[in-house]
């Protein structure tokens, strides 16, 4: 009689899913109608954390424009790899203006080194709403702190010279590297993790000359502007020269600037919308102050010349990447070409199947006992060989190379290894290998696998209500109104807590993104 | 002298109103939930609420980011003794004894004592910024590439100590740690390292899922097989909890690592993690029951989060008197600043002494706040360590997946912990420690741009001409063949 009764259960809930399945289906294919833009909130994705000069900027450009139009800003922070993280989540995203990518010349920078100009292409360069110079900034408690005397002393030591600043290939490191063209100077340029930790280093006597922005000098007396690359004086930094006045033409021009793109195929309308908003924004006092006080150029500059500017950036960075070798040639000599493409592969391959077979011959020999700690000295072995072959491939510098440190670490790795396969064959000792539950493991594993694939296209919150209750069957709990109490509690507390509070965008999966 | 104290009693009278004790309450809550939440690291806690805190006063924004600040340090200890998840990179050394100690069925002394030695560490470390910010900060400056070289090497050699009998294992995980350290965008020459075309190897590793994977789910995957699964860590009822003569034994141990914690605070980039190891290192080298390190020694924790809580104070020294941020938490607190037109650096104690001043005192309160909140919270969280195995299991599963995704909002490291997790359970079967990976992995980047803006700067000889470096690395050249001699000599 039960299990009559449960039959018939569990064709319900069977009907039921089957009916919730095909409505979900329905709605997918129902085509949305079209509303005038725009219907939901803009997201403004952000290519650093929170708490950067550009994320401010967002956050303020966020707070401006909700002044004249009637729609929610929110900022996404989506940091990585110089921008690229931010970027693909705008290009993979419809072109509907609904993503609007916060962009700063460094970016080019990056996707120069990194894509080519297949990065550059694939966004709609909208506007320019901040231009601010470049600056020198030296040390005011040094003997040399004068821009005439940085000269003379860089061209009286050629290679001495050291400049602080942020990371190689970046835009202060490129501004340097034009002004010693212009100069005709020969410097080192010391990067350091953050333009701040580089004026530390500056105000350590550790480089005579740092390359950023002006805003950078203020709070500290000790830091004193030596020349700024605009046409004119900056109105908040009356008594800096420009390199103009100073004699030189050129670097008049050296300008960091901070702006927004959207995807490619935006329609038209959307871009005009847009173009009225950051007209609007631009002519406001409260956004006018806030960015004048430190020196920053608050102009609009639209679509088309934005688009010339940001070509012509990306020439130029090219050409100083590659003379600095940050954007590596052609691989150069024998070892380096085994490190690129299908020598590469077959190479790894060859190694691995190396590795595997020598196990098994372990395993099938009287050393059988160590067969898993073969393995993982042997795991080690590879990766180092594998590192080593690919550090073959980067370029050579002067001083120390960025293949130098992977190197050491290498060198100390392979003969530690070395030594203890040595004492693990001479000195066989019984380590108790496994417990007696192997299977729950890989069993669970394998659901945490099952688990990652699901939430692609149920979501975040579905896929892991479906995980917590399998987990707790499968170690045996058994109570169904505590898993089914459990399950939920921990999707409302991520919800409440990562989704609503801490904007951690949960993935909703592809399945839910095209419902809504 | 006078005038510094004139200013911070008009800082304290500022933070003692209600609004300002309830938003560090708000703030020390915060942090805690945030700190023990791995994958939210202090930085992340500071800046995730970041947003928030722009419509509010510049005051009460930034005592409410390092109240954020001091209690998500604390924070990470609570998951490191409850479940071996430590919230924070630093409390991977608090998991060393407080974890055994939760096995041993005493989590509530793990608990108080690094409470406890929290406290203690953030009151000093306050106090040593609020009189010697001047001096140290000079001092720091001075710091050489070469001597930043030589401090990460120092921390290296504290593996030495803690791999005991099995020191070629814990280096070959160190150096392994260093290694991967190096996948991504070289900071120095700026070209791409070992990413093999990925785009989401440019930054590299992050540490939190590797944190996640290498200890809550090894330890996870090593309980599941043991078959050990069906009871709960601690029996439900009465708990043992710390009495004040053994806070009293433990007072060396915790002001010796609150000095220490405040001074390698100090320094931009190095930060509580290497503080906590080399002061963890210290205290056993000096205790008197070094053996019991790494099985649920009091002093063990007392030394990690003492440390680790006063290099707060410490690290808010470059930021305070410079402007410049000493870890990745106030590099957010500086971004904070500038959103309320405020320039951090030296300006702002004459400009701005009532913030300077308030922000001071407001440390000092929310040390107080957060050992009251956490004397109550402790009696909570130890709740956390009776509920049943398989029940807390699948949840860890389920913290672990989210908290890895919320480091950059990406699946790269959701799959990187749980690959970290399955490779730290095989190593571990094997005797391999997995703490000297995520040592690795936090000096690898200090150790090497240091290596090459030194060499850059002075050449290859400048670690030994410049005498303080030279002195660093004897030291450390002692640290790492002493425990060795002493292995051997046992033998």
């Amino acid at each position: 009689m039960q299990k009559v009764i449960l039959d018939k259960r569990v064709k319900l809930t069977l009907k039921a899913i089957g009916l919730v399945l095909i409505l979900l289906g329905l709605l997918i294919m129902v085509p949305k109608a079209q509303a005038a833009f725009p219907e939901k909130p803009i997201k403004v994705v952000v290519y650093t954390g929170p708490g950067g000069l550009i994320d401010i900027s967002a956050r303020k450009f966020a707070g401006v424009a909700a002044k004249y139009v009637d729609v929610n800003f929110v900022v996404e922070n989506k940091p990585g790899a110089g921008g690229i993280v931010a970027l693909k989540k705008v290009i993979q995203s419809p072109a509907d203006g609904y993503n609007l990518y916060a962009c700063t010349k460094s970016n080019i920078a990056k996707f120069v080194q990194v894509g080519g100009s297949q990065y550059l292409d694939a966004l709609n360069w909208t506007a320019m709403l901040m231009a601010d110079p470049e600056c020198v900034i030296t040390n005011g408690t040094q003997d040399i702190y004068q821009w005439s005397d940085v000269v003379s002393n860089a061209l009286g030591a050629p290679g001495q010279q050291n400049w602080v600043g942020p990371a190689a290939g970046g835009l202060d490191h490129v501004t340097a590297l034009k002004i010693w063209d212009a100069y005709g100077i020969d410097a080192k340029w010391i990067p350091f993790k953050s333009g701040g930790k580089a004026l530390a280093a500056l105000l350590g006597e550790q480089g005579i000359a740092y390359v950023g922005n002006p805003r950078d000098a203020l709070g500290n007396a000790d830091l004193h502007i030596a020349a700024v690359s605009s046409q004119e004086r900056l109105p908040a930094f009356p008594d800096v020269p420009t390199f103009k006045e100073l004699g030189m033409i050129g670097l008049e021009n050296e300008y960091m600037w901070r702006g927004f793109a959207l995807k490619k195929g935006t329609p038209p309308e959307v871009l005009a919308w847009y173009d009225n908003l950051f007209k609007q924004v631009t002519a406001d006092p409260d956004w006018i102050s806030f960015w004048s006080k430190g020196g920053i150029d608050v102009k609009y500059v639209a679509e088309k010349a934005f688009t010339e500017q940001v070509y012509k950036d990306a020439e130029i960075f090219e050409y100083y990447l590659r003379k600095s070798n940050i954007i590596q040639g052609e691989p150069d000599g024998a070892l380096a070409n085994l490190a690129t493409g299908k020598s590469f592969l077959i190479l790894s391959l060859v190694l691995v199947f190396a590795w595997l077979s020598a196990s098994y011959g372990i395993f099938k020999s009287s050393y059988n006992a160590l067969t898993g700690r073969f393995m993982i000295i042997g795991f080690f072995l590879l990766v180092s060989i594998l590192f080593l072959v690919q550090s073959m491939n980067f370029p050579t510098s002067s001083d120390v190379g960025p293949a130098a440190v992977p190197r050491l670490w290498i060198f100390a790795l392979i003969p530690l290894n070395l030594l203890l396969l040595f004492r693990t064959f001479r000195n066989i000792e019984a380590i108790a290998e496994s417990g007696p539950r192997v299977d729950i493991v890989l069993n669970f594993i394998g659901f945490l696998v099952v688990y990652l694939l699901l939430m692609q296209v149920f979501g975040y919150f579905l896929s892991t209500f479906g995980f917590v209750i399998v987990g707790l069957y499968y170690l045996g709990y058994r109570k169904w109104k505590n898993i089914l109490i459990i399950s939920s509690s921990w999707i409302l507390f991520s919800y409440v807590i990562f989704y609503k509070t801490l904007y951690v965008p949960l993935p909703l999966g592809s399945l839910f993104e095209r419902l809504f | 002298m006078a005038e510094l104290f004139g200013n911070l009693i008009d800082g304290l009278s500022f933070v003692t109103g209600v609004i300002p004790i309830l938003t560090i309450t708000l703030g020390v809550i915060m942090g805690i939930v945030a700190g023990a939440t791995p994958g939210l690291s202090p930085s992340m806690g500071v800046a995730l609420l970041v947003p928030f805190t722009y419509a509010m006063s510049p005051t009460l924004a930034l005592i409410l980011l390092v109240a954020i600040y001091i209690a998500a340090n604390y924070g990470g200890s609570i998951t490191a003794v409850t479940i071996n998840a430590p919230g924070t990179p630093s409390s991977v050394v608090t998991a060393f004894d407080g974890y055994p100690l939760t096995k041993k069925g005493k989590p509530g002394l793990a608990l108080g004592v690094s409470l406890v030695s929290s406290t203690v560490g953030g009151i000093i470390g306050t106090l040593i910024l609020i009189f010697f910010s001047g001096p140290l900060a000079k001092f720091a400056l001075k710091f050489h590439p070469a001597e930043y070289f030589a401090l990460a090497i120092f921390g290296l050699t504290t593996v030495a100590s803690l791999g005991g009998k099995n020191w070629n294992k814990a280096f070959i995980a160190a150096m392994f740690g260093l290694l991967l350290n190096t996948v991504g965008i070289d900071p120095i020459s700026g070209v791409s390292r070992f990413t093999f075309g990925f785009s989401f190897l440019y930054d590299g590793f992050a540490l939190i899922p590797a944190l996640i994977g290498l200890f809550a789910l090894s330890e996870i995957f090593k309980q599941l097989e043991g078959g050990d699964f069906s009871s709960q860590a601690v029996a439900p009822g009465k708990q043992e909890w710390p009495t004040t003569s053994t806070y009293w034994k433990l007072k060396n141990t915790i002001l010796r690592s609150s000095f220490m914690g405040t001074i390698i605070g100090i320094f931009p980039g190095a930060g509580a993690t290497i503080a906590a190891f080399i002061s963890y290192d210290v205290a056993k080298r000096m205790s008197k029951t070094p053996e019991e390190f790494g099985h649920g020694s009091l002093e063990g924790v007392a030394a990690a989060e003492g440390a680790n809580s006063s290099s707060v104070g410490g690290a808010l020294i470059p930021l305070l008197t410079l402007g410049i941020p000493g870890s990745a938490s106030t590099a957010v607190l500086i971004g904070a600043l500038m959103i309320h037109d405020l320039t951090p650096g030296p300006q702002l104690f004459i400009s701005n002494p009532d913030i300077i001043y308030g922000l001071l005192a407001s440390l000092l309160i929310a040390n107080i706040i957060l050992l009251v909140l956490g004397f109550f919270g402790a009696r909570l969280w130890i709740k956390v360590t009776t509920i049943p195995k398989t029940v807390l299991f699948p949840l860890i599963f389920a913290v672990s997946i989210i908290g890895s995704f919320a480091v950059r909002n990406s699946f790269f490291d959701v799959a990187a912990c749980l690959v970290f997790g399955v490779f730290g359970w095989l190593l571990r079967r094997y005797n391999y420690p997995v703490a000297p990976i995520i040592l690795g992995m936090v000096l690898g980047n200090i150790a090497e741009t240091n290596f090459i803006r030194a060499i850059m700067m002075g050449g290859w000889t400048v670690f030994f001409t410049r005498p303080m470096s030279l002195g660093m690395l004897i030291v450390a050249a002692a640290s790492f063949s002493v425990p060795l001699i002493q292995a051997r000599k046992r033998k």
